[in-house]
């Protein structure tokens, strides 16, 4: 990051390859919309690139770059929200009344691919729908797999108050994931 | 708080692995002992293994040099707007004020001193010093006496003339008594 400080472009580019599939992936898990990804992804780089010099040496990159990521993702899904057409409760009850149906339908094999990619949409699904402040730590930690401090440096908030929105994102999840997961259970 | 309870707010830590020794023998021996608390801590592993094994999202392969060159653009890029910072009001008012004081008080002695100066060399102008009206050059008066048998022929009459109110020569009416005749000064003040 020394080098991209001092505008070495080679550097900036290698950073990005490093970083682009963790920023990616928490961009996409955060907003559950593969389409926006390269765009946000590309934005979050640009910032690093302009604020290189506010970077301060000897903190971790990685906490820095997510931070930037993540203050994008939120300001993505406010804009989203102010829309109207994106994170409406009608069209939340809509997703997860659509999804779980189909995917706990007994008699579709359960090994299937199709049945895991059916699986893993309804849980990205499932994501989008817990409130942005709990999403966010909670793909911050059980997607990205931060460690809680870093998690706290990156939402500049206490630990005490990341491991409480974890613990009710998750239970959150669990609970949204319950019927689908006792239907998978049953022979 | 019962048991299960206790157990169950220990899920997430258990999972983390951030539980102590003591609490990780106490979870295991209750979930390995409770019909209700297993299958719950299985859901809930289940969900977290779920949301981790959710597969990667790949990212365009040409994002480093897409991102080079919007970052470039970014970097030169002049503002679109000119950026005039916004001072509150309550400065610049206090701020002017204090200028003027500061110039006032350093101009003060100056101005007062040319002022006064310049005053004086008005009044100097405008009013004449007070004369003594010769006499010697005067036919000596023949002497007078007033009812009292006194000689008035040396007597002085004052008047008093305000230079604001009379420029010039005071020349005001004589109040001596009829008969009597004296030379006029004038204070001017």
């Amino acid at each position: 990051m020394g080098r991209v400080a001092e505008d070495d472009e080679r550097a900036f580019t290698e950073i990005v390859r490093r970083f682009q599939g963790r920023v990616g992936n928490l961009i996409s898990r955060v907003l559950n919309d593969r389409e926006s990804v390269d765009d946000l992804a590309q934005e979050v780089f640009v910032r690093v690139f302009v604020h290189r010099r506010n970077y301060r040496r000897g903190s971790k990159f990685s906490t820095w770059v997510f931070t930037i990521a993540a203050n994008l993702a939120k300001n993505e899904i406010r804009r989203r929200v102010r829309r109207r057409n994106w994170f409406s409760l009608d069209a939340l009850t809509e997703v997860l009344s659509d999804s779980l149906p189909q995917l706990a339908d007994p008699t579709e094999s359960r090994e299937t691919g199709m049945e895991r990619e059916q699986l893993q949409g309804a849980v990205g699904r499932a994501i989008a729908t817990v409130p942005e402040k709990y999403r966010l730590a909670l793909v911050l930690r059980d997607i990205e797999g931060l460690a809680y401090e870093e998690i706290a440096e990156v939402l500049g908030l206490p630990g005490g108050t990341v491991r409480s929105r974890i613990n009710r994102a998750r239970g959150m999840l669990q609970r949204k994931l319950q019927p689908l997961l006792r239907k998978q259970d049953a022979p | 708080m019962n048991r299960c309870d206790q157990a169950r707010r220990l899920f997430g830590a258990y999972w983390d692995d951030e539980v102590t020794q003591a609490e990780r023998e106490w979870l295991e021996s209750h979930l390995a002992g409770c019909p209700g608390c297993r299958p719950q801590y299985e859901q809930f592993a289940r969900t977290l293994e779920t949301v981790g094994s959710l597969p990667r999202t790949d990212v365009a392969a040409d994002l480093p040099e897409r991102a080079l060159a919007a970052a470039r653009r970014a970097a030169t890029a002049p503002d679109r707007i000119a950026v005039v910072p916004v001072r509150p009001v309550w400065i610049q008012v206090t701020a002017t004020a204090a200028l003027l004081l500061l110039t006032l008080s350093a101009l003060l002695p100056w101005l007062g001193t040319s002022a006064v100066q310049r005053l004086l060399a008005g009044r100097e102008s405008k009013v004449a010093e007070p004369r003594l009206v010769a006499t010697a050059s005067r036919a000596p008066e023949p002497v007078r006496l007033d009812s009292l048998g006194i000689d008035h022929s040396e007597d002085v009459e004052f008047i008093l003339d305000p230079v604001v109110l009379h420029r010039g020569r005071a020349q005001a009416p004589s109040r001596l008594p009829k008969g009597v005749q004296g030379e006029q000064a004038v204070i001017s003040f």
